[in-house]
């Protein structure tokens, strides 16, 4: 079963939000009911998450990314449609017990930290486990421990504004961690990070989600960062999901023209894999040839596949052969010029 | 266009409340007098110079050392010019002023700040009440309160509270949202956001805020001093009345002392309470690290451990001292108290003239001696007479009936009783320096108006010649339009006088006799040969409704007391000479020098 299930979410703000649901599931345009004055921010927004899988929603500003996120907890209450956790209907909850799943199951990073600057980083990090009501001595232990999982061991003491940002989201991270919820919303959590340290902190979540394999909403409206992190990706578009699969689904089959011209700057040798490229054997391997696993990236292949003259080998890990990649093929796809002709053969 | 009764309204509509809940503005005047007296009592029972040593440590605590010294050398101050008990009264007023109004306000400002709706109603509103002139408060808070602190608490508490919502409503609001949201993304109730996260950083600007209502309640002092709110206010009205400017200066320095302190202290204590001013200190405090010995050593603090200790060894002393003291002072009234009077409260109302003060002081003395327990209280003379028919003063002795004061006794005569006249005939005039030729009569002033510069200067508008000048004296005479009156204020006017007499300009002023002015300068009575002033006012003596009949030994002394124009001059001059805030010791001076006369007074 999925953990987290949204089902047909829409959310509409302004006057007669019923009526408006309903015309845009009649396939009203978003842009007709604007000039009514109401806003549609999220439309029919459907898709599942199975535990520990990263999630990203990625879409620009406006697109109704971050209202979706918070209509996964809760905090914004959808108009229409379902939010399911474990089979459990979010939307059908008081606000009590809407605050308690908040609580214990589901826990958001911001994308500007929002650390309390009234509280020390220790205190920060234990904030949810204090609302739980969990007592002081073991609420400092755990908010410790995830603390020091994020690489804050020693900063206990410190107060967010003596850190740099980086340090502060982890401070955040570290919060949402400590209280154990499996369901992580980050909301941006590292677009207002510089280049470099966000690139760490890609790496750091990466690390971390191969230990304690929770369930992770990601929003973001940088498409690398969505590639680097998604198990699976959802673009959204003026409030729908205009396209929902796995980072070479979106690069290699973008659903439309916007998502095509959404994926053009993004660095595809970082991003496809060499089973996205290869073809099928013409004639014998060469003995020599190189040979990679099929979840080699395309940057790291280039490499190899300069070295010699015969076309790189991609096998299994029972070292029996796949395929191969062919150097004008590896050029042509990291072009972007021939993406068709590598959905033919993909 | 018809002229709109809007303040006639307002006057039925309060004369409307008044009957309908009186009882519930006893209530209210019940409950801020006694928080009032209770804060009083506890301020004033220590020692002076114990109690500043208190405030000294508390300011050494939240400020430093070197505020410590300062603050104790300020109340020090204050103790010597002899204004401490005025200076905690004024305290205290403050104080209860400024509890209530957070009370109120805080609550208001936190709700405003989680509904639009309110925030909406409540701003034109808190425009209103901060625009509108303070002073306009005091009227309806005579009638609804009567004479006392609690008009002038009132009017401060309505005058403040709109800074304290606002300082609120804004801290609120001003927290990060993305915060909140973070609160609530925890699953933290709306309570605990509101005391957890936005509370405590709203804190230093609803701290401001507190700062600002307790200065807006110490400008207001002095105005609620008008209405018989005593304290350091009520020395300045004095001291106005009386153009004293040594006076005036002891009081408004004491004021300052107290408003640096409040200010000070308050900003301090900001710092001190909210998590954000403590770790913004820390920073500093940092950040100063390695100065010189000399600036750490003032900039010293001590623990909140030992200047608790000293407060409270300080006050223990203090507490002990002041028990010591009050019994010793309890003994002695009762030794004096054996004298007929048995120590009933008898409270006498006064208009800073120099004949009310004089005659109000000597019954002061007398009935002191005769065991009766006396208050007096300086009031404008609207609000004695609104004081004495509300019932909240016993008597006065210086009505000027039946041609000065005429609107008053016509609107409150049911509710008064007249004792008689003790003095007269006074009169009233205009008078001008003696080297002004060819002006001898108010018939002289027509045409010379130019020479006047168009202008009589009068004195406060609500006095009962004002109203006979504008209405009769310069009808009858033909001076309308050509003169105008201007109204101001007594002091105001002597100095006005003053000035144009010192340069030798012509000037036209309104006066009256007795007054000490005719000694000081050379003046002119003008003749009034249409008898527009009317026959000359006897001094009376009035009480509430009942109080003879209540007290008939002093009723029977009052209904007899008179004094010669001899006696009262010489009483005035004995004052004059004594000195300012020494009335008392004065008339004893004066009792001294005429043996038999209390006796005579107050016979037993």
């Amino acid at each position: 079963m999925s953990r987290l299930q949204a089902d047909h979410l829409y959310k509409v703000f302004g006057r007669r939000p019923d009526e408006a649901v309903r015309r845009l599931a009649d396939g009203a345009d978003r842009d007709e009911l604007r000039a009514e004055g109401t806003t549609a921010a999220v439309v029919d927004a459907g898709f599942t998450v199975d535990p520990g899988q990263i999630f990203v929603v990625m879409g620009l500003s406006g697109s109704g990314k971050s209202t979706l996120l918070r209509m996964l907890n809760g905090l914004l209450e959808p108009t229409a449609g379902r939010v399911l956790y474990d089979g459990n209907d979010l939307t059908a909850l008081s606000p009590r017990e809407l605050r308690e799943v908040r609580s214990t199951k589901i826990s958001m990073v911001f994308q500007h930290f929002a650390l309390f600057p009234h509280r020390n980083v220790l205190e920060n990090a234990a904030y949810g486990l204090e609302v739980q009501g969990v007592p002081r001595a073991e609420r400092e232990t755990r908010a410790a421990e995830a603390l020091e999982l994020c690489g804050l061991a020693g900063w206990e003491k410190s107060w967010p504004d003596e850190l740099s940002g980086g340090m502060q989201q982890r401070v955040g991270l570290a919060r949402a961690l400590a209280t154990d919820a499996d369901l992580l919303l980050m909301d941006e959590s590292f677009s207002a990070l510089d280049p470099l340290i966000r690139r760490d902190m890609q790496d750091q979540l990466l690390v971390l989600q191969q230990r304690l394999k929770k369930t992770i909403v990601f929003i973001t409206h940088d498409l690398n960062e969505a590639m680097r992190l998604g198990d699976r990706i959802a673009v959204m578009r003026d409030g729908r999901i205009v396209q929902l699969g796995t980072a070479e689904d979106i690069l290699v089959r973008p659903a439309d023209d916007y998502v095509a011209s959404f994926i053009q700057d993004v660095d595809r040798s970082r991003v496809l894999t060499a089973a996205a490229v290869m073809t099928a054997p013409t004639g014998p391997v060469a003995p020599d040839a190189p040979a990679v696993g099929p979840d080699t990236l395309l940057a790291d292949l280039c490499a190899l596949a300069a070295e010699g003259p015969h076309p790189v080998v991609v096998q299994d890990s029972g070292g029996s052969a796949l395929g191969v990649v062919r150097k004008e093929k590896l050029l042509a796809v990291l072009g972007g010029l021939a993406s068709q002709e590598v959905t033919a053969h993909a | 266009m018809p002229r709109l009764p809007l303040g006639q309204w307002v006057d039925s509509s309060v004369d409307w409340l008044q009957a309908q809940f009186s009882w519930l503005f006893d209530a209210v005047s019940t409950g801020v007098t006694g928080l009032y007296d209770g804060i009083d009592a506890v301020l004033s029972a220590p020692q002076p110079l114990l109690f500043a040593g208190i405030l000294a440590v508390v300011a050494w605590w939240l400020r430093g050392l070197a505020a410590g010294v300062l603050a104790f050398a300020g109340f020090v101050l204050v103790d010597s010019v002899q204004l401490w008990d005025e200076a905690m009264a004024t305290l205290s007023l403050v104080l209860v002023s400024t509890l209530v109004t957070l009370v109120i306000a805080v609550p208001l400002g936190i709700w405003a700040a989680r509904s639009k709706t309110v925030s909406a109603v409540l701003r034109p509103v808190l425009d209103f009440m901060q625009t509108m002139p303070a002073m306009v408060y005091l009227i309806p808070g005579i009638i609804f309160f009567g004479v006392g602190v609690v008009p002038g608490i009132i009017a401060t508490i309505v005058f403040a509270l709109p800074p304290g919502v606002r300082m609120t409503e804004l801290g609120i609001r001003q927290v990060d949202g993305e915060l909140v949201e973070a609160a609530e993304a925890f699953g933290t109730t709306p309570r605990n956001t509101l005391l957890r996260v936005q509370l405590p950083l709203a804190l230093p600007t609803i701290m401001a805020g507190v700062n600002q209502v307790i200065m807006l309640g110490l400008s207001m002092v002095v105005i609620a001093g008008m209405v018989g709110g005593g304290g350091l206010g009520g020395a300045v009205y004095r001291a106005i009345g009386n153009v004293d400017i040594g006076l005036g200066f002891e009081a408004g320095v004491s004021i300052v002392v107290l408003a640096m302190y409040l200010d000070r202290m308050t900003g301090a204590l900001g710092r001190q309470v909210s998590p954000l001013g403590r770790r913004a200190a820390a920073k500093a405090r940092a950040a100063l690290g390695a100065k010189r010995v000399g600036a750490k050593l003032w900039a010293h603090r001590p623990q909140p451990v030992t200047a608790l200790v000293g407060v409270v060894v300080l006050a223990l002393a203090a507490g002990g001292m002041g028990f010591l003291g009050g019994s010793g002072g309890a003994t002695s009234t009762t030794a004096s108290g054996t004298n007929g009077g048995h120590g009933k409260k008898v409270s006498i109302g006064y208009i800073p003239w120099d004949e009310g003060i004089a005659s109000t002081y000597l019954w002061k003395e007398l009935l002191e001696r005769r065991g009766y327990e006396v208050e007096t209280k300086q009031l404008e003379a609207g609000a004695l007479y609104t004081g004495l028919a509300g019932g909240q003063l016993d008597f006065q002795t210086d009505a000027w009936l039946p041609v000065t004061h005429a609107q008053y006794w016509k609107k409150y005569q049911n509710k008064l009783e007249d004792l008689g006249s003790w003095y007269g005939p006074t009169s009233l005039e205009l008078s001008v320096p003696s080297y002004v030729k060819g002006v001898d009569s108010l018939a002289d002033l027509k045409g010379k108006a130019g020479q006047f510069k168009g202008r009589i200067v009068g004195i406060e508008p609500s006095a009962g010649m004002m109203g006979i000048l504008k209405d009769k004296v310069l009808k009858e005479y033909g001076l309308e339009g050509e003169y105008k009156v201007v109204d101001g204020s007594t002091p105001g006017m002597l100095a006005e006088l003053k000035r144009a007499y010192d340069r030798k300009e012509p000037v036209v002023v309104t006066l009256w006799s007795p007054h000490w002015a005719y000694s000081a300068h050379d003046l002119k009575k003008l003749k009034d040969p249409k008898g527009s002033w009317g026959e000359g006012d006897g001094v009376h003596t009035l009480a509430r409704k009942g109080f003879a009949a209540e007290n008939p030994e002093v009723g029977a002394w009052l209904k007899n007391f008179s004094l010669t124009e001899k006696q009262l001059t010489d009483l005035e001059a004995v004052i004059q000479e004594t000195g300012k805030g020494k009335e008392q010791q004065a008339v004893r001076t004066w009792l001294d020098r005429n043996p038999g006369l209390a006796e005579k007074l107050t016979p037993q």
